[in-house]
């Protein structure tokens, strides 16, 4: 629960001088990295100790995109369970998803369904996801390959990065890949050409799985 | 509060273990499903969280303001359009001709503008890398703009915004002026994805906002809505749900709130803001024109059975019949125009004529109708207990908390309708139990008990009990929130004991909804105030499912309409007669003089009746709408005033009581 006080978030959060807002989260199962990758982003600072996040956190960065501001609130999750209620309150809210798995981490891959069925249970229909297996450093005790990594992406439909929170490996291109991707998302809304909107695109919108899961997991 | 009493007893406290021991865990069994832990958040996990959502209160506070802004300017660049008509330019009011300006058409509104005054944009195709130039009028491109930097674009609505403070001066909740109006003016959400959800999904050109239909499986989702402070109240509610609140208040938002820095005023528009989310489209800044609801009230109705969410994104969409509206400056009356979003007038809210000292009572409060389909549609606080030996099921409908207001005086009248859901999704009863109404409140203290009865004790484990919250009225009874709570809970010796928010409609809520019996049948009445001819224009278009009351089972019907008080004539009408059918089909328009002032005080009278020849008509059903209605027939009514020169149509039911005044 580190920024409360942090001057430096402050300043950001203040910051009015910005043309657009998005509103991101990032999702997956506890210790996948989650806080650490977000921290690596905003703050640039890695720390090994293991500090679960207690419910929900939030930081603010406002970067620049193709002659934009583009503030950003990146909602960090609890991965654990009992947070469950709060954190995916906020899957409404949210423009943009990343979603974490650890590659060490058979179980944190395996869970990356759930993760899908509950941003389809909770989030405004057109959010933008982006697959994410992070502590690439790890190889030696890695267990999910890339290739099975990027396998199931295609099968969500979402893009895919491996990526280090540790060694800063691919974390602030993520960031921007899905401030791309929600920019494109925007611009072909408004700005596209009517007559072909609603035919195929290449959207990063989660594709429906075959053997869909019935979400009756909804613990309200 | 007191619904700590679902919760563990002393020995159960949550331990936070040491980070190894969680690093561990979750490299065994990982934070997916490893256990059904349900421990209450310790205090300090509470006070970490809502610190966060403190945080995010002054980032939420600067966005509305930011949005408020951005509307505010394209609102006034609209206030500077001459608007003079197709033969000069919408902005400046140039003249077109051979030597003079070229006309240029807009593509989102369709109307004429010069080339000083619009500007061309680009246009992506998808498929290649080719563009396409189109113009947009000054106003159109600033609105995209506008939709963009906003959010809207994203949430297929503009969110929750503060007018800014200069045209702010008393943001109460009294009067339908100042902080309060974003949600006043735009037009409401709920108009236009709830009940009147047109059916075909008017796909417009230009903006439609492009839906991806992989929602199958998400049947359930608590209604639509997004962005914006709704995140805020939802982790609250999450929150007090998770968490007995130490503070031992109600789970509401100001247990929160109460102490959170801004000052009182702006909090009481936050309220409001929080509250009642409308909804506006991009299409009311872009074409003021025709906003005419579909009247299919059945093929709707089956439709929102599949597609209940998704109609949600498909109807906010853009500009479809660009229909160029009659010059408003023209009219003249009690409006005042404000910096609205939707370009539509407003009523000035004074109410000086000499009326009685409730008066503000009466001026319709705009700020609390149009409460459907938010996402936050207050809480309800159930007691479930299962008696295995008798294999039944005893829920405690105990109380709700801040239920959608219904009428102007913000009140509601509340009732349960209860069901169990299966777990192969489907309600096991056919019959909806439903409480008594408890009357003009919004926090009802239902207390009491329904009982299902042939429930299995293996049932409990996939089904879910699903609460759907009426506001019971004469004319119909509107949605108010649901919830579906899971049974598995629920164990055969203690209570099970619980508080969840209210969400929108499902397919539940419309099966409780459509398992109400109307006998009287229904009458689809369309409202138009014209401001030309200053009145009223009631169509009456439609009744279906009248009571047969001739001995050929049939019956003669015909309607009779009266507008009280009407100060000018008195006026009373009545339709043709169709003879023997229960559904007939009018289409005849009415005219009652009137002002939009006089209006907010008016109440229109509908009766139907059976022609008799030779002994006297027999009465078949009334319908009364007006400023003092509830739910839906205030909605339409306010609509009618909001937006004038445009028909609102809506279907209601017809009561069987003869409307006495
Ligand atoms: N080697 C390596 N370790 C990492 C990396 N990212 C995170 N870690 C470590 O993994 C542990 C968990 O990281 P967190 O970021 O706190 O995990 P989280 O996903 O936020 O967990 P919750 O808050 O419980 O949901 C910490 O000990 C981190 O130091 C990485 O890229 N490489
Ligand atoms: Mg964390
Ligand atoms: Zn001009
Ligand atoms: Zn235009």
């Amino acid at each position: 629960m580190a920024g409360g006080g942090d001057p430096k978030w402050q300043k950001d959060a203040a910051d009015q001088n910005f043309d657009y807002m998005f509103k991101l989260l990032i999702i997956g199962n506890s210790s996948v990295g989650k806080t650490s990758f977000l921290f690596r982003y905003a703050d640039d600072s890695f720390t090994s100790a293991f500090v679960s996040t207690v419910g929900i956190d939030f930081k603010v960065k406002t970067v620049f995109r193709h002659d934009k501001r583009v503030k950003l609130q990146i909602w960090d999750t609890a991965g654990q369970e009992r947070y469950r209620t709060i954190t995916t309150a906020y899957y409404r809210g949210a423009m943009g998803f990343i979603l974490m798995y650890d590659v060490t981490n058979e179980e944190s891959f395996n869970s990356v369904q759930d993760w899908v069925t509950q941003i389809k249970t909770y989030s405004w229909d057109n959010a933008q996801v982006i697959l994410v297996g992070n502590k690439c450093d790890m190889e030696d005790q890695r267990v999910i390959s890339f290739e099975r990594g990027r396998q199931l992406a295609d099968q969500l439909g979402v893009e895919f990065f491996e990526t280090s929170a540790k060694e800063n490996v691919n974390v602030k291109a993520v960031f921007e890949r899905l401030v791309d991707i929600i920019c494109d998302k925007m611009s072909e809304s408004l700005d596209s050409d009517p007559t072909l909107v609603g035919a195929g695109q290449k959207g990063q919108r989660l594709t429906d799985q075959p053997q869909g899961t019935p979400n009756a997991n909804c613990n309200c | 509060m007191d619904f700590q009493s679902h919760n563990n007893t002393s020995g159960n406290k949550f331990v936070c273990p040491s980070d190894r021991q969680l690093a561990l865990r979750a490299k065994l069994r990982a934070g997916w499903s490893s256990s059904k832990t349900n421990e209450p958040l310790r205090p300090d996990e509470q006070a970490a969280i809502i610190s966060v959502i403190r945080r995010n209160e002054e980032i939420e506070t600067a966005e509305r303001q930011r949005v408020g802004r951005l509307v505010e300017r394209v609102e006034k660049i609209k206030q500077r359009a001459v608007e003079g008509g197709p033969n000069c330019c919408r902005l400046c009011g140039d003249t077109f001709g051979l030597l003079r300006s070229t006309r240029i058409i807009c593509e989102d509104c369709k109307k004429s503008v010069c080339a000083k005054c619009s500007v061309d944009i680009n246009i992506r195709y998808h498929t290649s890398d080719r563009t396409r130039e189109i113009w947009l009028c000054r106003i159109c491109s600033e609105t995209r703009e506008m939709w963009k930097k906003s959010g809207a674009w994203f949430f297929k609505g503009l969110p929750n915004y503060d007018a800014p403070s200069s045209t702010n001066s008393t943001p109460t909740h009294q009067s339908a002026s100042g902080g309060a109006m974003s949600d006043v003016l735009l037009p409401p959400r709920g108009a236009q994805s709830c009940n009147n959800t047109p059916t075909r999904n008017v796909r417009v050109k230009k903006l439609t906002i492009h839906v991806d239909d992989s929602s199958s499986s998400e049947e359930d989702t608590n209604g639509g809505g997004g962005g914006g402070g709704d995140v805020v109240d939802g982790a609250i509610s999450a929150v007090c749900a998770v968490a007995p609140l130490t503070t031992a208040r109600t789970p509401n938002r100001n247990s929160f709130n109460a102490d959170v820095s801004p000052p009182a005023a702006t909090r009481m528009q936050r309220e409001d803001s929080f509250r009642l989310r409308t909804f506006g489209s991009i299409r009311s800044f872009i074409d003021s024109g025709e906003r005419k609801l579909s009247n299919s009230f059945f093929a709707n109705r089956q439709s929102s059975r599949t597609e209940s969410n998704q109609q949600d994104y498909d109807t906010i969409s853009t500009a479809s019949t660009v229909t160029s509206v009659n010059n408003r400056r023209e009219s003249n009356c009690n409006y005042t125009r404000r910096s609205s979003v939707s370009s539509s007038w407003s009523i000035s809210g004074e109410s000086s004529s000499g009326n009685s000292a409730n008066t503000s009572n009466h001026v319709p409060n705009h700020n609390q109708v149009n409460l459907h389909c938010r996402e936050l549609l207050g809480w309800l606080e159930v007691a479930v207990s299962y008696r295995e030996s008798v294999h039944s099921l005893d829920c405690v409908m105990v109380r709700a908390r801040d239920l959608p207001a219904m009428d102007a005086a913000g009140l509601t009248d509340p009732y349960c309708k209860v069901n169990i859901v299966t777990p192969d999704g489907m309600t096991k009863y056919s019959r909806w139990l439903r409480t008594k109404t408890v009357h003009k409140t919004r926090n009802p203290e239902f207390n009491e008990t329904l009982q299902f009865v042939g429930v299995e004790p293996e049932e409990l484990g996939g089904s879910s009990l699903y609460v759907a919250i009426f506001d019971d009225d004469k004319y119909g009874h509107d949605y108010l929130g649901g919830a579906k709570i899971s049974l598995s809970p629920v164990h055969n010796t203690n209570q099970y004991r619980i508080s969840v928010p209210l969400g929108g409609e499902d397919r539940f809520s419309n099966e409780a909804e459509m398992s109400q019996e109307w006998p009287h049948g229904k009458i689809l009445i369309s409202l138009c105030y014209n401001t030309k001819r200053r009145a009223l224009v009631v169509n009456v278009k439609q009744c279906i499912n009248l009571i047969p009351m001739d001995n050929n089972g049939s019956s003669d019907p015909f309607v009779k309409l009266q507008l009280k008080p009407d100060s000018h004539k008195n006026k009373k009408y009545k339709t043709g007669v169709k003879w023997r059918t229960l559904n007939p089909i009018y289409r005849e328009e009415f005219y009652f003089e009137s002002s939009p002032h006089d209006l907010n005080k008016q109440t229109l009278y509908i009766t139907v009746w059976d022609k008799d020849i030779g002994k006297s008509n027999d009465f078949l059903g009334s319908l009364v709408i007006g400023y003092n209605s509830k739910g839906e027939r205030l909605q339409q009514w306010l609509d009618c005033i909001k937006l004038p020169d445009h028909f609102h149509e809506k279907w209601h039911c017809l009561s069987g009581e003869h409307p006495t005044h």
